[in-house]
């Protein structure tokens, strides 16, 4: 199963959990499954966050095809100037 | 509306225009005579973007009143190459990527040229005071520096 | 000079041209925004408020909309009110105040006329009635307890909030257990850092020429850093469709970060539509002090613990960012930013705070330059203390791939320690430090961004080649476009034109930011070239008249065995009979962005009578992944390095009491000139990023991030005195060196 990892200011929705085992074929269906698990947390992760995956940070991973090891650490998304 | 006859020399051509009380010289060259090569960073004469030669000395002509050019012979960046033959410092400057947005290379052009005119052989020193006018915020003016001392060289060479 | 690992050999790529949009550039032909003209337009000027914080009572435009020459006036009530939780809310709020205005300067009404100072006179004879409200201009008033709003609409991010608030954003990051940490170390340093805000300082106003049609439509000629986000922005501004405006980006004169956003696009399109003339708007340089973005303020308490042997343990900061007077995300960024080191311990806690300033924008790197002062100069002093040599001390912490930033990913390949051994192993840091200066190192980095870019590459009737991006050259990237196409293509560079399209004629771009131009769009023209190489074996094979599979493209030729090859210019002649014309398109979110690790080392000297701190040797070495353009590469190199010396020696935002801001030009806004500076040396470190097809690193940002506390750190040695408040200006160290 992908494991997903935390940042902190996320961790206030699973009661300080970092790191989690949750299911799901694609970025998106991981995130409704951790919102159907910690209410507010998919939501927060949705409109606030990018996807660390395999070394690359992907903007809006919703369709992004995870497999059955991949790491998804959800960040903040990156600007520039 | 007042408007004052200006006749004098831009880039060799005899060109005259009219210009309404308190025009500067740098308004007036770009919207009277279309010479936008001559640039506003900032209108009160700290960052030399408009920069321009009058009878052969370096001026910031945001400070200048246009009727001020009367019978005057004035240099633009338009007027630093020779047709299609580019001034040393033109092509030293793009060999040397002494640009990087461009804003503030005609300011720079035309008081290089003001330096090579008057002191050929200048060092880095001199040329850093000489160009201390001009305000260049991409290059960190390395670059500047380095393009004006090759130009100096060939200007040198040919000069031999 | 260049450091690089495994180098593969490239025909183009490395090299350096002459950027084909250059020659425009020194004979003063290139057409920057305030060039443009249009037949009939009017100059737009505008009314901004003189308080800081006002509730606007009422305006009266009559006396302005009777004077002669004027055909236009717009306030707040000519725009939409966008819901607060719209992404364009501030910015429309910010283009033009509603019911409040929240900083010095904040725009109120604006006026188009036959002339400018006709706009100008009448702007200034629209009457506005305010009541003024208490203004905050600093972090601590801003955060004390029982402050008044800076801004009613604004709603902290990422926390549950209900109640407006004067905090933008509130982090937390940590890892591992920090108090146990510190309470073991060997060593304790704790310093509390603050910077002035600072401008982008690009030497070329804002500027916009728009043009409405009867049609409904708008065209906009603007100097930005993104046409296609002045278009999205101004439409969502304006309430309108996107596809009712063209954007054509106008060559910029330097933007940093400050013109990733819009201030004037939407008021010159309502001020269009109402006279039904082009209007045109350049802002003063006086107006882009007073009402454009600076990089925020800030305060950072940063502690660090240490074993003596130079292990460091734990990073403990607090970290307060003044955005001005709308949201912003910058302390998260900030604090996401630490991620230089291991810190197997780390607790970082990050605001971002609003005051009655102006909106903050982006500089380079936004929000890392004030981490890395706080953070670069706190482990030189640990170095000081220990006595372990400041690189060798770095080279034991530096994090590479595998260790986790503070937001908790693991780095992809990254090239610290890699710049770390290239000023060790460079001529400045081996030659002696001259006598009576002193010698600084401090290191940074910025992640970069991948986001959306297109790229379309025709095949012309000769054999050449244009390559059209929609991305606006700040720095000279059309002349990597080209060379990275010229690589795929096998194709001569100068046979190549790169341009950059308006926002109908290309496919949509992202803004040129977050120095992901060279990658993103580079993987979209790399692409492109590699789909217009498969067509071209195609073309060649049908010529040929043998299979697909046979053909192999070779140097910008197609090879078949026992069949004559054919050069490109050969295929593009054939290219009616064999199917038509020979184009490519291709359009991606870009992801894999790579992180670019800097080192910087500088020798000083300071004159204790003055206070006045002399820049005698500066060198900075940076990881380009690969250096597509190198001259363009050492450029941005050079550019970051000097904005740094100037915000580390000079530069400030004056505010008066009552929030305005006391030098509004580049006269007492003093940026470094000619004169200030020694040569900027460079070392262009080569760690090729894996996810780039050349291996490129956006290299823009990053050379802002070191410069404050390589400074700061070699002032340190030449005067015994630790500075911690930016500017390092003379009044400001004078007064450190008399205290000691």
């Amino acid at each position: 199963m992908p494991i997903v990892h935390l940042m902190t200011d996320h961790r206030r929705f699973t009661d300080g959990e970092a790191v989690i085992e949750v299911d799901g074929a694609t970025v998106g269906a991981v995130i409704t499954e951790l919102e159907r698990r910690y209410p507010g947390l998919g939501e927060a992760l949705i409109h606030g966050s990018s996807a660390g995956v395999n070394g690359e940070v992907h903007s809006e991973p919703e369709y992004l095809a995870v497999g059955p090891d991949t790491d998804i650490y959800f960040v903040a998304p990156l600007a520039g100037g | 509306m007042n408007r004052t006859h200006v006749s004098c020399t831009v880039n060799g051509d005899e060109v005259d225009f009219l210009t309404a009380d308190g025009t500067s010289l740098l308004d007036a060259l770009r919207d009277e005579l279309g010479l936008t090569g001559v640039k506003e960073g900032c209108g009160t004469g700290d960052c030399g973007a408009c920069s321009v030669l009058i009878d052969g000395k370096l001026n910031c002509s945001c400070l200048v009143f246009a009727p001020e050019a009367e019978g005057t012979e004035i240099l633009t960046v338009e007027g630093i190459a020779e047709g299609d033959h580019l001034h040393p410092l033109q092509q030293t400057f793009l060999e040397g990527a002494a640009l990087q947005c461009g804003i503030c290379t005609p300011g720079f052009l035309v008081a290089a040229k003001a330096l090579l005119d008057h002191n050929p052989d200048p060092s880095e020193t001199e040329i850093r005071y000489a160009l201390a006018g001009n305000l260049c915020r991409c290059t960190g003016y390395d670059k500047i520096i380095r393009s004006v001392h090759e130009a100096a060289v060939q200007l040198r060479e040919v000069a031999k | 000079m260049t450091a690089t690992e495994n180098p593969p050999t490239y025909k183009w790529i490395g090299t350096r041209p002459i950027r084909h949009d250059g020659y425009d550039k020194v004979t003063g032909k290139a057409r920057f925004a305030a060039d443009l003209d249009l037949p009939g337009q009017l100059r737009g000027a505008y009314l901004r408020s003189p308080h800081a914080h006002a509730r606007i009572v009422s305006i009266d435009t009559s006396a302005a909309e009777a004077m002669p020459g004027v055909k236009s006036v717009v306030t707040g009530a000519d725009f939409p009110e966008l819901a607060a939780k719209n992404p364009e809310h501030d910015v429309s709020v910010n283009v033009m105040a509603r019911d409040t205005v929240l900083y010095h300067g904040h725009a109120v009404a604006a006026v188009a006329a036959n002339t400018q100072e006709a706009a100008a006179a009448a702007a200034a004879a629209i009457v506005v009635e305010y009541e003024p409200l208490p203004a905050l201009f600093t972090i601590d008033e801003a955060m004390a307890e029982g402050a008044p709003l800076v801004n009613e609409t604004n709603f902290t991010k990422f926390v549950k909030s209900d109640e407006p608030s004067n905090l933008g954003t509130v982090t937390n990051l940590e890892r591992g257990d920090v108090d146990e940490a510190f309470a073991n170390a060997d060593v304790v340093i704790e310093r509390e850092f603050t910077t002035a805000s600072v401008h982008q300082g690009y030497i070329e106003p804002h500027a916009c020429v728009v043009d409405t049609g009867a049609d409904g439509k708008a065209s906009i000629w603007c100097s930005s850093q993104g046409h296609f986000r002045v278009r999205s922005s101004t439409a969502e501004v304006l309430g309108w469709d996107v596809s009712r405006i063209k954007v054509t980006p106008a060559e910029i004169g330097g933007g940093f970060g400050g013109k990733t956003t819009i201030y004037i696009e939407p008021v010159a399109v309502r001020l269009s539509e109402k006279a039904g003339r082009p209007v045109k708007i350049v802002m003063s340089r006086e107006e882009v002090f007073r009402a454009t973005g600076p990089a925020p303020a800030s305060k950072v308490r940063a502690r660090v613990a240490a074993n003596k042997d130079g292990e460091l343990i734990a990073l403990d900061a607090w970290m307060a960012y003044n955005i001005g007077a709308f949201g912003g995300i910058a302390g998260l960024i900030g604090a996401m930013s630490v991620a230089s080191y291991k810190f197997p311990n780390l607790r970082l806690e990050a605001y971002s705070v609003l005051t009655n300033r102006p909106k903050s924008a982006a500089y380079r790197s936004p929000s890392a330059p004030h981490a890395a002062f706080a953070i670069e100069s706190v482990v030189d002093e640990i170095a000081q203390q220990l006595d372990i040599d400041p690189i060798e001390l770095r080279l034991k912490n530096a994090a590479v791939e595998g260790d986790l930033t503070a937001m908790g990913m693991p780095h992809p390949r990254i090239g610290f320690i890699e710049c770390l051994e290239a000023i060790r192993d460079s001529e400045h840091y081996r030659s002696p430090v001259p006598e009576g200066a002193a010698r600084g190192i401090a290191s940074g980095f910025w992640f970069n961004i991948g986001e959306q870019s297109s790229a379309t590459v025709h095949l012309n009737e000769d054999g050449t080649a244009t390559v059209i991006t929609g991305s606006p050259d700040i720095g000279g990237s059309r002349a990597s476009m080209a060379l990275m196409a010229a690589e795929t293509l096998g194709l001569d560079v100068t046979r190549i034109t790169p341009l950059v399209a308006d926002t109908e004629s290309v496919g949509f771009t992202d803004t040129t930011e977050g120095s992901r131009t060279t990658f993103a769009t580079g993987m979209a023209v790399v692409q492109a070239c590699r789909e217009l190489v498969d067509e071209m074996r195609a073309r060649a094979a049908t010529s040929m008249g043998v299979d697909l599979d046979a053909v192999e493209w070779v140097d910008g030729e197609a090879v078949a065995e026992g069949q004559d090859s054919m050069g490109i210019p050969a295929i593009a002649a054939q290219a009616k009979r064999t199917g038509g014309p020979l184009t490519a398109t291709a359009s991606l979110n870009a992801s894999g962005a790579g992180p670019s690790f800097a080192v910087h080392c500088c020798d000083l000297e300071v004159d204790e009578e003055t206070g006045h701190t002399k820049v005698l040797r500066y060198t900075a070495a940076q990881d380009a992944g690969t250096a597509i353009h190198p001259s363009y590469v050492e450029g941005q190199l050079q550019g970051g390095s000097v904005q740094g010396i100037g915000w580390a020696l000079n530069e400030e935002y004056i505010l008066n009491d009552d929030g305005s801001l006391d030098n509004a030009s580049f006269l007492d806004y003093r940026i470094p000139v000619a004169s200030d500076l020694p040569m900027i040396d460079t070392i262009i470190v080569e760690v090729p990023n894996p996810s780039h097809p050349y291996g490129v690193r956006g290299v823009g940002e990053t050379g802002i991030v070191p410069p404050m506390a390589t400074l700061a750190n070699a002032i340190s040695r030449a005067t015994g005195v630790r500075l911690t408040s930016l500017p390092m200006s003379p009044p400001n160290v004078l007064r450190r060196l008399n205290e000691r």
